[in-house]
């Protein structure tokens, strides 16, 4: 069974709004709700696809026995750990998952140490800061061979190595939506809960929440914490689809610009903005990226830039004319009186 | 002077501190008006770099030739983002994230822009447009690259001009008033919007100049300022971001610390340590905004002194 070009053309799609909505809801709960300004969300998306590329691969060679220098003879042990994983499928789900945790731990905790210096300070400090710490993953990534192999980049082991090769990328696009749903679930509930309130007092009025108690630094570092967790399992599960990370592709358009972009489009502050602020991103993209080669004889340059040219007059027109986006933020909705009463009587 | 040349080295830090000082005065200049990091700043730098090529390459006469045009050019394209994209934002009361996320978005633009330039320049003229160097097109002063010296002498002309306009003309000081209070300056008559139009011309094109520069000693390509940017922020935030003295303090002590800490610690260390130089001016912004962020020029130097009891 060979897959047509239309349906390997929907599947990738989905697969990147999948990873892109994981990305965009935890810059959503950082932003939208909270007020932070993350322009170092690369630091975080990098972090987990370095931990995917660094840390499975030896686990899974060390379990199958495989000798070798890991980056030196990265793609002879990755294809022997594929093979061997094809007849070891439990231990290949075990560390893949066992990889999302450590990526959230470690993204998390760089979540803290890069947000520390400034989390007290005004808005654009913050953003400043965290701008130029996310410039330094790619600066580490491209030299700390040992991470993801530096400019070479490495192989990511492939969970899904028993499925046949048609069926591996279907299946791996239905994997990825479904940890999309849990993460949307996820910030959709907390956003809801007492704490999504909190958030949205800090960001509308930083004082007032103070007043009545509550710790908005600490607040800050937490939402911060969880997004990075959030984000690094994001680009962990990036670099698993894509079967491989190389620093370069970790750069502040991709993974910073970009997701700003989509939930701007969509409308900040709701889960509903970002399912079709990212859905239409994407699809824009991958279209261009898919007419790309039928434009090029016309143009006396690449492409490619034409496309950043695009996309940024079109932020700045949603800015400057529609700067609530798509969907407007709207009041969380509450239980009823009648189902309150209710709920108090059983 | 001439000992210098025994050690290119010095040749580099000297020329790459100028730059900086040049790029964070013009960041400073435009952050003091508007409150906005502008992330697009050194970009306008990158349209300098691509002026002086066009210059030296197609004009075929000196890259020198460039400065002025780049000032313009430069100064005019910041003048835009500010008449068209900020001030509109700033009028319907966006928010300061989002008013950089505009400027992020504007350098996106550029950044197309200047690669669309560049595609263009090797297509059309049959040059080499990415990661090149003007160096051959630089004349020698006491067998000298001239750049050493017009460099560092443009900088403090540049500089004192700066602060004349500032202290003593009556624009500088309408201009002081306005960063100061604007609303205040605004009752008394002082035209809010002229200066801070005036104000990211120049800021502009002061990068531009350092752009024109830049390209005589440094490699030039479409990327060159998203490889600058956290350098440039770096010396403002350690000049505390509020003045133009500050700005040159930084500037010198980040392209001091940049090249030759990184030559002293790979002395010591080994050479792989030169890759990781960018990471230098990260450091120095959380250093600087842990111990003291409202930078070198926030510091109370009379308290410092007195904790170390070398009170005189």
């Amino acid at each position: 069974m060979a897959l047509g070009t239309e349906i390997i053309f929907i599947v990738d799609l989905l697969a990147i709004y999948a990873i892109y909505l994981i990305i965009n809801s935890s810059l959503n709960l950082e932003f939208g709700y909270t007020g932070i300004p993350n322009f170092g969300k690369v630091l975080a998306v990098g972090v987990g696809a370095f931990v995917a590329a660094s840390i499975p691969g030896r686990i899974l060679a060390n379990m199958a026995g495989i000798e070798g220098d890991y980056i030196g003879d990265n793609i002879s042990i990755i294809t022997q750990v594929n093979v061997w994983l094809v007849d070891n499928t439990g231990i290949g789900f075990a560390v893949f998952f066992l990889t999302l945790g450590i990526a959230a731990g470690v993204g998390a905790g760089l979540g803290l140490l890069t947000a520390y210096p400034a989390i007290r300070l005004r808005g654009d400090y913050l953003a400043i800061t965290l701008l130029a710490l996310g410039e330094g993953v790619r600066i580490v990534g491209n030299n700390f061979t040992p991470l993801a192999g530096g400019t070479l980049g490495v192989q990511v082991p492939d969970p899904l190595s028993w499925l046949p090769g048609e069926l591996r990328f279907p299946v791996a696009t239905i994997g990825l939506i479904i940890i999309a749903a849990i993460v949307l679930l996820y910030t959709e509930r907390t956003v809801r809960s007492p704490l999504g309130r909190t958030l949205r007092a800090i960001r509308d009025n930083e004082v007032a929440a103070e007043s009545i108690g509550k710790d908005v630094t600490r607040i800050r570092i937490k939402t911060i914490m969880i997004a990075a967790a959030i984000a690094a399992i994001g680009g962990a599960l990036y670099a698993f689809y894509v079967g491989g990370t190389i620093a370069i592709a970790y750069d502040r358009t991709s993974w910073t610009f970009w997701p700003f972009m989509m939930i701007l489009i969509g409308g900040l502050a709701n889960n509903k903005g970002v399912l079709v602020g990212t859905l239409l991103f994407v699809t824009l993209r991958k279209f261009i990226i898919f007419f790309k080669d039928s434009l090029q004889p016309y143009v006396p340059f690449d492409v490619v830039w034409l496309d950043f040219l695009l996309l940024g007059v079109i932020l700045i027109a949603v800015l400057l004319y529609r700067p609530q986006g798509i969907f407007t933020e709207k009041p969380t909705k509450t239980i009823s009186k009648e189902g309150f009463t209710d709920k108090q009587k059983s | 002077m001439i000992s210098l040349a025994y050690d290119p080295i010095f040749t580099d830090a000297i020329i790459y501190s100028s730059l900086l000082v040049l790029l964070s005065m013009g960041l400073t200049l435009t952050y003091l008006t508007t409150k906005v990091p502008n992330f697009a700043h050194a970009s306008f730098a990158t349209i300098g770099v691509y002026l002086a090529l066009i210059a030296s390459r197609i004009w075929e006469s000196s890259p020198y030739v460039a400065i002025p045009i780049a000032f313009v050019i430069s100064g005019a394209v910041a003048l835009a983002l500010y008449t068209f994209i900020l001030k509109p934002l700033i009028r319907k009361g966006a928010s300061k994230a989002i008013q950089m996320i505009a400027t992020l978005a504007f350098d996106l633009i550029l950044i197309a822009l200047l690669n669309i330039t560049a595609d263009y320049i090797t297509k059309n003229y049959q040059i080499i447009s990415r990661e090149f160097t003007l160096r051959s097109y630089d004349s020698l002063f006491m067998d000298m690259p001239m750049i050493l010296f017009v460099a560092p002498i443009l900088i403090i002309i540049i500089a004192s001009t700066l602060l004349i306009i500032l202290k003593k003309t009556k624009f500088g000081i309408a201009m002081r008033a306005t960063i100061e209070n604007p609303d205040l300056s605004g009752v008394v008559g002082i035209n809010v919007r002229l200066v801070y139009g005036v104000s990211w011309f120049l800021g502009g094109g002061l990068a531009g100049i350092a752009g024109a520069l830049m390209s005589m000693w440094f490699q030039g390509d479409p990327n060159l300022g998203a490889l600058m940017i956290p350098s440039i922020f770096a010396a403002s935030i350690v000049g505390g971001f509020t003045s133009i003295y500050g700005a040159i303090v930084g500037g010198i002590l980040i392209g001091m610390s940049e090249i030759l800490g990184t030559r002293f610690l790979a002395g010591e260390f080994g050479s792989w340590l030169i890759a990781y130089r960018p990471l230098i001016p990260l450091l120095f912004i959380v250093v600087t905004l842990l111990v003291a962020p409202r930078g070198l020029t926030g510091i109370n130097w009379y308290r410092v002194r007195r904790l170390f009891g070398t009170r005189n």
